[in-house]
């Protein structure tokens, strides 16, 4: 019997301090503003700013000193790249790179004098590219049109040689291209900007919108002295499970709302790629978000005043999203950042996330992301236990010390409210 | 005088009492600044693992698989089958997988032309990008090693084979950024990005502050009444700590690690400098917009985090939506990049950058216009706190 009334009272205190939490969130406004302004903003923010997500047609300038065919179909190749756009003919190296400066172009292709001189008598023409670097794309644009071209001008100039000395088509084709290759991009074939950014940063404005906004009532409370960790006094030191999942559940039931939106709706919306099932990515969310909860629990223990979330930790979020790998790969990351890594519930979430949407893959295949979620889970979950557990006891002290001074000014006569009025110079 | 040196003694009282106004400015950009640095540390990623499957095992396949391992950018993990490499790629294991079917060697020979497949997972974009060039130079090299086993038995010597196999070379060139090392390009506009992103935030908080602790009526009193003379008392403090954390910052990037810098240092300290000023001056104009702190913190924080991607060294302005674009220009971080730009790749001086310092000294205008709404607050306070 004992142990059912235990389970009643249990659910009871539960239930009063998840009901507690929802009103706590959704009477702030800041924290709706965090919640679900931001949350939904800043998907659709980065949709809307990486919308095209590739630089196509990038302007490119040419010097032409040697002027001959060979030249001619080379730079009439590039110009038919989806990389780059043939914008002028510049008549010296240092008109292009003015108009390199200028921002007009973004490469330059240099055909010297003998270019062409040099592929009639068979020998090696060489032609020099110069590629803006103020952004990697231009880098990428300008490597990519130029290699293509020269590899399929190679092949062209090599079945020219072959048939010119006498084989027949076939023979030349098959000397030429001994191996022939296949290639298969099959998730982001035109390596957007859009996709590979966007698949990252989904997951991590979850993530992240959950720890600002739930610091944010944390350092209120805070504040007003009220450290969420003192509800529990009414339960004698014994309610942390209670308290950790009753407010854990205010945001499950928030986040798992939002967070459908983010992963489902917002990919929808945008047209982004969804190979994954939905089922499979409901399951994940169930893990990151749960991951989430307790990682925030224990992280915003830390904040006690209510803005300075914002100053001590914005910084953080571009952290975490490097330290997922999308940009920088994963093997190249220093071991100690991996392991820096291993502390955010995005490190896991997002690649999993990138592999199910994206990439397709099923469940079984993101197994070790989630189970590092879970460890995550239950070490955040022991680990806010511990400091709701510490709060409790600096709280207690310092109402027994606040108390013991009352008795003090009592004692020789002061009224407490009275000197406190006083201190504060009212 | 007497006042404004008052005010600032005031100033450094509340920076001393509070830690967070030193560790959210020094502390933070320290701890960035470690982070970007150390984590591309080696410029550019190296020994990107490429999956191998190898249906052949001959000595051709084994002679690609050792070569593809020697390049600098690849490194090789063997499958035994497909199904394995594919999921490794799905799940970024590997950057890529070639497969070279049974028969290659003896189809090469027989000149039947054997396929290799190559698979790259592109959704990890460097990686990706990346092992493909790798493996694209790869096939290539395959292709003049076997032409030039059949050229050699024609009697053709070195030089003639090579104008053969490879007539066409490119030689390329990275304008400011020789060694193409992704930790130059990225953390000359994103460790500026972050001290962006602390002066906003750090000006919204001090300024906000004496409006939600009620000490601005202090403060006002301290300045004799004059909202002008309190702001110029209460940031010339924090000036001092950005201008410095600016300073130091370009020293570390182009003195200390050696960045590439075809211009003079000293223009980069004006660029910093105009930074800051800028983003102190958006960081008070958004505060006097919202004299709540708690809101106008939380406006701060949005466009610190986008100015990052607006200031366009990512994905380039002109490859955004044209309503983007236009929107570009209220990030102080897009001016600075553009200097940076001039100075750094092409150390144009005054010339390539005036109008750039022109737009960040615009930013300076912005808090005039709305000074008098925060002067109404701090001497009213009524606006809510919480």
């Amino acid at each position: 019997m004992k142990g059912i009334s235990y389970l009643g009272t249990w659910i009871r205190d539960w239930y009063k301090i998840f009901v507690n939490e929802l009103r706590l969130i959704f009477s702030d406004s800041g924290v709706i503003v965090i919640f679900f302004v931001g949350g939904l903003l800043y998907p659709v923010l980065y949709n809307l700013i990486y919308m095209n997500g590739t630089v196509d047609e990038m302007d490119v300038a040419v010097v032409d000193n040697s002027g001959g065919a060979f030249s001619r179909r080379f730079i009439r190749k590039v110009d038919a790249t989806r990389e780059c756009n043939i914008l002028m003919f510049a008549a010296s190296m240092e008109e292009a790179k003015e108009m390199m400066q200028k921002g007009l172009v973004h490469g330059i292709i240099y055909i010297p004098e003998d270019f062409d001189a040099r592929l009639v008598r068979g020998e090696q023409g060489i032609i020099s590219t110069y590629a803006d670097m103020s952004s990697f794309l231009y880098y990428k644009c300008l490597t990519m049109g130029a290699s293509l071209t020269m590899l399929d001008e190679m092949h062209e100039i090599q079945m020219e040689r072959y048939l010119a000395s006498g084989m027949d088509a076939q023979a030349a084709w098959q000397a030429v291209q001994p191996v022939l290759s296949d290639e298969s991009m099959p998730y982001n074939k035109p390596f957007s900007y859009t996709i590979f950014f966007i698949s990252a940063a989904l997951l991590l404005v979850i993530q992240q919108t959950m720890f600002y906004g739930s610091s944010l009532l944390a350092g209120t409370l805070r504040e007003q002295n009220r450290s969420f960790a003192s509800m529990s006094k009414g339960l004698q030191g014994l309610g942390i499970g209670r308290v950790l999942l009753g407010r854990g559940t205010a945001y499950f039931s928030i986040y798992m709302v939002t967070g459908t939106l983010i992963a489902l709706l917002i990919p929808w919306l945008f047209r982004l790629p969804q190979r994954g099932e939905w089922t499979d990515i409901m399951v994940l969310l169930v893990f990151f978000v749960i991951d989430c909860i307790f990682f925030t629990f224990t992280w915003s223990s830390l904040i006690t005043r209510r803005e300075t979330v914002f100053v001590l930790f914005l910084s953080i979020s571009p952290i975490c999203l490097f330290l997922t790998g999308f940009s920088w790969p994963q093997t190249a990351i220093p071991p100690f950042w991996q392991y820096v890594g291993y502390i955010f519930p995005s490190t896991f979430g997002c690649r999993a996330f990138i592999n199910l949407n994206t990439a397709g893959g099923s469940l079984s295949l993101v197994a070790p992301e989630i189970k590092a979620m879970t460890i995550q889970t239950v070490i955040y979950y022991v680990l806010s236990s511990i400091s709701i557990f510490i709060e409790n006891k600096v709280i207690a002290r310092k109402d027994k010390i606040e108390s013991l001074k009352d008795k003090a000014l009592e004692l020789r006569g002061i009224d407490p409210e009275e000197a406190r009025r006083l201190i504060a110079g009212d | 005088m007497k006042q404004l040196v008052k005010i600032v003694r005031r100033e450094l009282l509340i920076i001393l009492k509070r830690p967070v106004y030193i560790l959210a400015s020094v502390g933070v950009l320290i701890v960035n600044a470690v982070f970007y640095i150390t984590f591309m540390k080696d410029g550019l990623p190296h020994d990107l693992p490429i999956g191998l499957v190898d249906e052949d095992h001959s000595s051709t396949s084994r002679t690609f698989a050792r070569e593809l391992d020697g390049t600098q950018l690849g490194k090789v993990v063997y499958y035994d089958d497909i199904h394995l490499a594919r999921e490794h790629m799905e799940t970024g294991r590997i950057t890529s997988f070639i497969v070279i079917p049974k028969g290659f060697n003896a189809d090469i020979q027989a000149f039947r032309q054997p396929h290799i497949s190559y698979y790259v997972n592109s959704l990890y974009f460097v990686g990706g990008a990346l092992a493909y060039k790798d493996i694209l130079t790869m096939v290539n090299l395959t292709n003049g090693a076997v032409q030039r086993q059949v050229l050699r038995l024609k009697g053709m010597n070195e030089r003639e084979i090579m104008g053969r196999i490879q007539p066409i070379v490119l030689d390329q060139h990275q304008i400011g950024n020789p060694a193409v090392n992704y930790g130059v390009y990225l953390n000359g506009v994103l460790l500026p990005g972050v001290l962006e992103m602390i002066v906003i935030l750090i000006t919204i908080y001090a300024v906000g502050s004496e409006l939600k602790y009620g000490t601005s009526k202090h403060l006002l009193k301290t300045a004799g009444g004059s909202v002008e003379m309190a702001l110029l008392g209460k940031l010339l403090p924090y000036n001092i700590i950005f201008t410095v954390l600016g300073i130091a910052l370009e020293l570390l990037l182009f003195h200390w690690l050696k960045y590439p810098l075809k211009g003079h240092i000293g223009w980069m300290f004006l660029d910093i400098l105009l930074l800051v000023s800028a983003s102190e001056a958006l960081g008070l104009f958004i505060v006097e917009l919202f004299p709540v702190l708690r809101l106008a913190i939380s406006v701060g924080a949005i466009i610190s985090v986008l100015g990052f991607s607006l200031a366009g060294f990512s994905l380039p302005v002109e490859a955004m939506p044209p309503y983007v674009q236009g929107f570009s220009a209220v990030f102080p971080l897009r001016h600075y990049y553009l200097f940076h730009v001039q100075e750094t790749i092409w150390g144009s001086g005054f010339a390539g950058w005036w109008q750039e310092s022109v737009h960040l000294l615009l930013f300076l205008f912005l808090p005039f216009t709305l000074i008098g709404r925060l002067g109404h607050a701090y001497k009213y306070q009524d606006y809510e706190r919480n």
